[in-house]
Order: C-alpha cells, then structure tokens, then sequence
C-alpha cells in the first residue's frame, strides 16, 4: 500500500443484516488500517458476532458495503472463499481445528498440496509447516506426526492463528482466541499476535470479552450496542469504566 | 505380553497406549496359538490355512468398505443386502454380455452406495437408519428380480432343465480359489492401503470423521464428500460380490446375510473406533483375518456353530474393552 492514507485496508459501511425478522445488526461501520488491531466489544446480542461473519462472507449482509483495498465486494460474490482469497481469515474460538489430524494437516485445512494428482504431498506439508512455526517463533511444538488434540490449547491456537496467516493474508479476525486458555497460553497467543502484527504487517480485528486483553492489543476499540457500533475509542484514551459504560449502556 | 503379567509399574501410561496400538496383532497371535494347541495339525495343515486364504478376501473387502465410512462417523449396514443385489446383477450382466458383464455387478454396488450417501447427505436422514431401510428393500428387490432363484456359474455349458440359469465361466470359478483368490486379494488390499492412507481422499474421511464442521467453514464441500465415499465404498461391495460370486459359484438371493455384522465386527476388531476419525488398513486386514480364523478354528475345534457366534461376539468386546483408551472417552452413546 504506497498511498495508505487514501483508503484503508478494509472500509465497512452502514451494514445491517437481518435473520427473519430480528434484526441482529442494524449499522456496522468501521475501518481498518494496515497492522493495526482493532478491537470489537459489546454484550451478547450487541451483533459483534453478525459483523465479524458479514465480514468473513459467512453471512450475505442485507444492506451496506464493504470494501478491500479500495474495492468493493459485490453482493454476489460475497461468500467465504471470496473474502479468503481477497484476504481475509478468521480464527473461530472452538470450529478453527480438525482435532484427530496433525498440526501439517490442520495448516493446509482446505489447501492439501497434491503429488501426481491425488495423492497428498506430505513432505510440502511438513517442510511449510515448519517454515510456518518458525515465522512465528513457536518452538513448543515438535512432533508434526502427533494429532492436535495431544497439544495443549496455546499450542492449538497458535497452529489456528498460524493458518490465518500462512496464505498470505492482510486481515485476521480472532472470535475469543483466549477464552478457553489459561493465563500462561493467553500470553502466549497474545504474544504471538503481536509479533505476527509487527513483523508482517498484518491487520487483526478482536474479538474479546476480556477488556483486558483488548486495552493491551488494540489500537482502536469499537463498541457495539444493539446492532450498532455505537462508539469508538483509542487505545490512550479509555479506561476500563468507560469501556463498561460504552458497552452496557451505549453510552 | 510379559509386562502385563510383570510387576504394574512396567505398564506405565506411554506403555499402555503402545500395547493397545498392538492389540489386534496381538489377539491374533493369541488365536492362532490357541487354537493350534486345542487342535493341532488339524487346525496347522497347509490345507487349512489355504481354506482359510479363501474364505478371508470377501470379508476383507466388505471390511475396507466399512472402514471408509467408518471413519467419517457414519456406518452401513446394508452391504450384505447391496452384496447380494451386486453378485445377481454381474451374474445376470454376464448371462447378457458374455465375461465382461461382470463389471454390471461393481457397478451396482457402487448405485447402491450412491443411494445410500444421496439420502444420507440430502435428506439428512442418519446413516443407520437409512442404510437399514436400503437393507431391507435392495434384499427385497434382489428377491422380486430373481425371483428366489439362483444363477450358477459352471464349468462349462448345461443343456439340462429351462428354469435353470446358468452361465460358463470356467476362469471366474478358479478366480474364487487359492492361490488367484488370495493374490487377487492382496492385490486389493494394496490399492486400498495406499487410497486410505496417502491420499487426499483418505485424509480426509479421517478429517470428516474429527471435525465436519470445520470442513464446511473452510469452505469444503462435505455433502458431495459424503456421496463419493459410501459410492466408493459400495464400489468396493460390489467387487466384494464379484468375488464372492467366483467363491460361491452361484448368486443366490440369500447371499450375504447378516454379514454386514461380520463386517462391522472386523473393523472393530481392528481398533478403529466407531464414532470416527481413525483407521488403519493393516489392523482392518488382521481384523478381517482374526475373525474369519476363530470361527474356522471353533468349527474344527468340534464346537457347535450356535456357541461359537457367542464366543465371537465375546471376543468383540474383548478386543474393543482392551483396545479403548477411556480417558479419551468422555460421552458413551
């Protein structure tokens, strides 16, 4: 992006969406700039959750738009293959892994490289996932022949947030990426956020019920409130008791 | 085995997960030398082992096919039925067609599977329910078309009586004996190795049977998946029938009854667990074998057929109570 100030990474306007009748999302409008981490909070119902799917293409959105990189995305191909090849990855708090499967597996989810057509290129597999673990300095894992559900919950996440990132993509969602961890694999998921932000420049929007969490990675804070992202802070200027105040009252 | 019976704390928790990855060799091993204590040459003679070569491969196809759906969490109980649906329509494929006719009866199969995986996938009717219906009309039907009569495969032309169909197939019937049996066999058991273990294909009914869900989010289409494995799998019950027809040198209405169970039983016995996710060709081979081994050694053992079903079905759980690790076992359905 040599002319960043002229659009940013990925601009949301006015995007409502309704599920028969109950309207989950009334006005989400955000944008989001190159390695920044924008935070998303709000209570259950405040549509976070609607947002962030809009956004993923999981869900079509019934008005608004949406633009990547100075495009916009067309109603008719919004869709979740359209956002991931237009960078955009997620990393669901517990849908992101297949637990039987290895680490190699699980990193090229949907991707499988292929040798003489059908068959599975396992030594691309491993060679790219260690290239991954390494850009992301995760050391804790070794054996890439082990299923996932032998690694600890930190371990996992990281392989998760490692898919996220491996294909090369600008924007990274987190749907409560710590709230099944203890406090040593919070930091060290934290930690790795971070590092993947500075290093390559990529852009996370969180979500997080823990404002701690969020006033320590985020740069900008939105606050949802029924169906609206009512309010928007940076990081310098909020304390915990606004952030309460935002979310539970709107105001 | 001799830590078992050694001092407990040789079985230390990474012991006892090597030792139940071992159980099916294990249980084999201890059949085997069973029943050649309780009977001897009679149980060790080269002619027995050559009956049992035989009787092993149609067993051991139908226990591939089970595997492949198996692993995806799903099951299928109506591959006896689609066994006896598959050997009449080769047989009838080659009384139309001349030999190569026969490949009517994988392609049967394969329909079979198909339907099977359409309403499965459609209609999102669970696999057992709706493989049990298929059961019981694909039976009914091969009953209808073949009017409960049989077609028998000879060695050479009948002039003999009308209502008798027969086809000549001479190279068929020494294709259902040892040794082409067997090298047939193996032959199979080498391309399902390979399919099940090192394609994307195989990866992924493990993937299917872990975590669905996460397929779809990736954007995997899981419904077409789910049709191409139990077509797949029905492919392999219809060259099951192919084979059964060479070894029983007749289809016959009656065909294959109940030996979905047997199926389902080797798989078991295999270690592959029900609910999905896991499997292993080589275990699901011993599997097949372990079991075919028992009732051939219980029949010469001189024990009566009723008591030796018990002593198979006690041998299921056996092998499946050891070979379970319950501390990953939260929820029993």
């Amino acid at each position: 992006m040599n002319n960043h100030d002229a659009s940013p990474l990925l601009l949301v306007e006015h995007v409502s969406k309704s599920f028969g009748g109950v309207q989950a999302l009334r006005d989400g409008s955000f944008d989001l700039n190159r390695g920044e981490v924008l935070a998303i909070v709000g209570g259950n119902g405040a549509g976070k959750s609607t947002l962030i799917k809009v956004v993923a293409g999981a869900h079509v959105p019934d008005g608004g738009r949406i633009v990547i990189k100075g495009r916009e995305v067309l109603r008719s191909e919004h869709s979740v293959s359209h956002m991931q090849a237009r960078g955009i990855e997620v990393v669901y708090q517990d849908l992101a892994l297949v637990p039987n499967m290895t680490a190699p597996y699980n990193l090229f989810l949907g991707r499988i490289p292929k040798k003489w057509g059908i068959f599975v290129d396992e030594r691309a597999m491993r060679e790219k996932t260690r290239d991954v673990l390494a850009k992301l300095n995760v050391t804790t894992v070794q054996d890439l022949s082990q299923p996932i559900s032998s690694m600890s919950g930190g371990q996992q996440q990281s392989i998760a947030i490692g898919r996220a990132i491996a294909w090369g993509s600008d924007i990274v969602i987190l749907d409560e990426p710590t709230a099944a961890l203890g406090p040593n694999e919070t930091a060290e998921v934290e930690r790795l956020v971070e590092d993947v932000r500075d290093q390559h420049g990529t852009s996370f929007i969180l979500i997080s019920h823990n404002l701690d969490q969020v006033r320590r990675l985020a740069d900008r804070i939105l606050v949802t409130h029924h169906g609206v992202t009512s309010r928007e802070f940076k990081r310098d200027e909020i304390t915990s008791d606004r952030l309460v105040k935002a979310i539970t009252l709107g105001e | 085995m001799t830590d078992t019976s050694a001092a407990l704390p040789l079985l230390t928790p990474k012991r006892a997960e090597l030792l139940r990855d071992y159980v099916p060799f294990i249980a084999i091993a201890l059949v085997i030398l069973l029943f050649w204590a309780i009977s001897g040459d009679r149980f060790m003679s080269m002619r027995n082992w050559t009956f049992i070569a035989q009787q092993t491969p149609v067993l051991m196809l139908l226990a591939f096919a089970q595997l492949m759906i198996v692993t995806t969490g799903s099951i299928d109980i109506s591959i006896g039925s689609s066994l006896a649906f598959s050997s009449f329509l080769g047989a009838l494929g080659m009384l139309w067609f001349g030999d190569a006719g026969l490949i009517v009866g994988i392609f049967a199969g394969g329909l079979v599977g198909m339907t099977n995986g359409l309403i499965i996938s459609l209609l999102k009717i669970p696999s057992f329910v709706t493989t049990l219906a298929v059961l019981i009309i694909v039976r009914a039907v091969v009953i209808i078309v073949s009017d409960g009569t049989a077609i028998y495969i000879t060695d050479d032309s009948v002039s003999g009586g009308t209502n008798i169909s027969s086809v000549a197939a001479p190279w068929l019937l020494s294709m259902g004996k040892f040794p082409a049996i067997f090298i047939l066999a193996a032959i199979v058991a080498l391309f399902m190795w390979a399919f099940y273990e090192k394609t994307v294909f195989g990866q992924q009914l493990r993937a299917v049977g872990g975590n669905e869900k996460v397929l779809r989010l990736v954007g995997i289409n899981v419904t077409t998946f789910k049709i191409k494995v139990f077509a797949a799998a029905g492919l392999m019950v219809g060259l099951a029938a192919c084979v059964n027809l060479a070894r029983a040198g007749a289809a016959t209405p009656q065909a294959g009854l109940m030996i979905e169970l047997d199926a389902i039983a080797a798989v078991a016995l295999g270690g592959t667990p029900l609910t999905g996710g896991y499997g292993s060709v080589v275990k699901t081979i011993i599997g097949a074998l372990t079991l075919t081994i028992v009732r051939n050694g219980l029949t010469i053992a001189g024990v009566p057929p009723s008591w030796s079903q018990v002593a198979l079905g006690v041998l299921l759980i056996a092998a499946i109570a050891i070979s379970l690790n319950r501390s990953k076992v939260d929820v029993v359905k």
